[in-house]
């Protein structure tokens, strides 16, 4: 039957070479419109004046956006610094905490699975609601930094104070990821290597060192380039903590678009700045997964 | 067997349930505009949902008793994010049948092309000369076609709130002069307890900034002869300096972010004995102290001996060009600005009727506040200094590109003057582009 299908008819093979093509189809649809439309007209225009307030000037640009992005722009250079202080900042830090409750929660104790859960907890939050509770902490009428420091100091509104502020707010929702996916990684990880290390005389450092870490490379090299990419990117709890102030001492670059492009409704230069974006990410990315050589260790 | 009978049931209930999504869209989707029942139904955008919603929902009550056939459909948008909502709607052509919007984004919204005029439908209706000539006036300087594109529904004026009982233990009168007002504030200080006064330093800040430099300035006018800007004019900057001096030693330190509801929440916690606002907010303050214990004076006279009033955006109502029922929408526009509804709305409000007939009514002359808002807009005595609403960057400017700016000066990060340079030089530029543009 099924040779006579192939052989037979001279519609079935080719119906069966256009199988495949149909089956993804769907898929290359779904790029196709969330991702290639999405992409290719933001980079449409960025070569665009796309001005809301000012209609009679719209028109190609071609890369004049891009000129002034790099030579007249101030604020495009000091979010793009402060992006880069975030992200490393944020990200070493959510790694150094996130490895250390990792460790603490696989071991046995009394309550692990409580403590478990209270660990991972903040991660279920959503970053408008940590927001909001963070904005409540910080209030310099009602919240708890009045018992910390001067009264009616105001951390957010104080450009010395507020990064400090801005930066244990992102922690405290931003660790459990770390902790989560290391915590996998810890547990794939067989107890007689352990054993074996222990019986060729390693103390608990060397056994951190020459098994732990080798075998949460990968995990880390995955949690850290993700966090760096939603660091990067992070709109919804600087937007809603500072809104990029005071005076955009916590403006990142995808708040400054966020300011161009919806608030001063100037879509092409915010767009010429969403490009600049993604080439930095792209380039980052791809440089870290060489440098860190990502699955490399598993072909020996 | 059993797999495949729990397949077919699996099926089945997909089935029913696409069936029955179908008929709830069958449903929904019969006709633009019409509800079942033959009724027309009227989406209507509030542009300050919130303590104003209880207001429309009744008036929506109203209207829809003296018109069975219209259903309206309420939708409150808060104040902060209303210009972005509008501009996507646009962009995406769903805009509702009728908005309410205010001068500082009408000149965004027809340069858009969205917004139908309202001319005949007014010369035709009985509201006909019965609106603020001025505030007509001021709406229709806003476009280049100088149409009625949004139908004036409340006056307001900029004024400074403040605790009576505070005023009285400081033995403080309210300051009629800008060396009275800053004497007043220093009394009222008591940190860190009390602050004399609380300076909006987040979203909003620039327009109460200049209603203040202006009034202190006395400077008439937005440009000069040359069409240049006058924000950067000499007195303008001393106010913005002196104001700058009062951060942290008569304000409370969060003020550098402080945006409407933050500042008003600082006000109404009690601790800020003054605070420059509009009568907008009147209601907030009643709540939190009792309508006896909180009153207003306008913003004191200048240097120039004449009060100085830079005007308040005009707040009204305007139909939508894509709406397929603008007949109906017009007719609750209608409804709203008739004398009843327009006196209800701006009792609930605390604000000044844009209807003449209802300006009589008897519960304006029983706040003192208002009766002096009102005789102030009125006096012949009074200077008014209109900002260019008409420029679709005004509000950009006036927002995104220069309140970091004022934060700066806050922060002791910028000087007034340069600060000010900087804003005149935007609004010079925008005003010639402007006049090259419908030239």
């Amino acid at each position: 039957m099924a040779l006579a299908r192939t052989t037979g008819a001279r519609g079935g093979p080719r119906a069966l070479r256009w199988a495949p093509y149909l089956l993804i189809s769907p898929t290359v649809l779904l790029i196709a419109v969330f991702l290639v439309y999405p992409i290719g007209s933001v980079l449409y225009y960025s070569l665009q004046h796309y001005n809301l307030t000012k209609p009679w000037a719209n028109g190609f640009a071609g890369l004049e956006n891009f000129r002034e992005m790099l030579f007249e722009d101030p604020l495009f250079w000091s979010s793009l610094a402060f992006t880069a202080k975030w992200v490393v900042v944020e990200i070493g830090l959510q790694l150094l905490l996130g490895l250390a409750l990792a460790l603490i929660v696989n071991e046995s104790f009394i309550g692990r699975g409580l403590a478990r859960s209270l660990v991972f907890s903040p991660w279920a939050v959503s970053g408008v609601l940590t927001t909001g509770i963070w904005i409540l902490l910080y209030n310099p009428t009602t919240g708890i930094v009045r018992y910390l420091g001067a009264p009616e100091a105001a951390v957010l509104g104080n450009p010395d104070t507020v990064f400090g502020a801005v930066v244990l707010t992102e922690l405290w929702r931003g660790v459990p990821f770390f902790a989560i996916l290391l915590l996998a990684g810890l547990q794939g990880i067989p107890g007689e290597l352990y054993e074996a290390a222990a019986v060729d005389g390693a103390g608990r450092v060397r056994r951190f060192a020459h098994v732990t870490l080798p075998h949460l490379r990968d995990a880390i090299v995955l949690a850290t380039l993700l966090r760096s990419v939603w660091e990067f990117n992070n709109v919804d709890l600087l937007y809603t903590l500072t809104g990029g102030g005071p005076a955009q001492v916590t403006t990142t670059l995808p708040l400054y678009v966020a300011q161009r492009a919806i608030d001063s409704k100037d879509f092409g230069y915010g767009s010429a700045l969403t490009t600049a974006g993604f080439l930095i990410l792209l380039f980052c990315s791809l440089l870290y997964l060489r440098l860190s050589r990502f699955g490399a260790d598993h072909k020996g | 067997m059993r797999s495949i009978s729990r397949a077919c049931t699996a099926a089945a209930a997909v089935l029913a349930m696409s069936l029955a999504a179908t008929a709830c869209g069958d449903d929904s989707g019969s006709g633009e505009g019409q509800a079942a029942g033959g009724k027309t139904t009227i989406t209507f955008w509030d542009n300050n949902g919130g303590v104003r919603t209880p207001i429309y929902q009744e008036l929506i009550k109203r209207f829809e008793q003296a018109n069975p056939t219209i259903h309206v459909e309420y939708v409150g948008i808060p104040i902060a994010s209303v210009q972005q909502k509008y501009d996507t709607a646009v962009a995406g052509g769903e805009t509702p049948d009728v908005g309410g919007v205010t001068t500082s984004y009408l000149a965004n919204l027809t340069g858009q092309g969205a917004l139908e005029p309202a001319d005949d439908w007014l010369a035709k209706s009985s509201l006909n000369g019965k609106l603020v000539e001025n505030m007509l006036a001021s709406v229709k300087q806003t476009t280049p076609d100088g149409k009625l594109y949004l139908v004036p529904a409340t006056s307001n004026l900029d004024v400074v709130w403040y605790q009576k009982d505070k005023l009285d233990a400081a033995k403080v009168t309210a300051p009629k002069s800008w060396d009275e007002f800053f004497t007043a504030v220093d009394k009222l200080t008591k940190t860190p307890d009390q602050y004399g006064w609380t300076i909006r330093g987040g979203a909003g800040a620039i327009f109460q900034l200049l209603a203040e430099a202006y009034a202190y300035s006395g400077v008439n006018t937005f440009f000069d002869a040359s069409g240049k800007s006058t924000v950067n004019d000499p007195k303008n900057v001393e106010l913005v300096a002196k104001i700058a001096a009062l951060y942290k030693k008569n304000t409370p330190e969060a003020d550098v972010t402080n945006d409407f509801p933050k500042m008003v929440a600082q006000f109404t916690s009690g601790k800020v004995a003054m605070m420059h606002h509009n009568l907008g907010s009147y209601n907030d303050h009643v709540k939190a102290f009792g309508a006896d214990k909180v009153d207003a004076f306008p913003l004191p006279v200048g240097l120039s001996g004449k009060r100085t009033v830079v005007a308040n955006p005009v707040d009204g109502f305007a139909v939508f060009k894509n709406s397929k029922n603008k007949d109906a929408a017009w007719k609750f526009v209608d409804f709203l600005l008739s004398k009843e509804s327009n006196s209800y709305w701006n009792q609930q409000t605390g604000q000044i009727p844009a209807n003449t007939d209802a300006q009589g009514d008897s519960w304006l002359a029983e706040r003192p506040y208002l009766k002096s808002a009102v005789e102030t807009l009125g006096s012949p005595d009074t200077v008014v200094v209109s900002p260019p609403y008409y420029l679709p960057q005004f509000s950009s400017i006036t927002k995104a590109d220069t309140e970091p700016l004022f934060q700066k000066v806050l922060l002791g990060q910028m000087k007034p003057q340069e600060f000010l340079d900087t804003m005149a030089q935007k609004l010079t530029e925008a005003q010639e582009e402007w006049k090259k543009a419908h030239s």
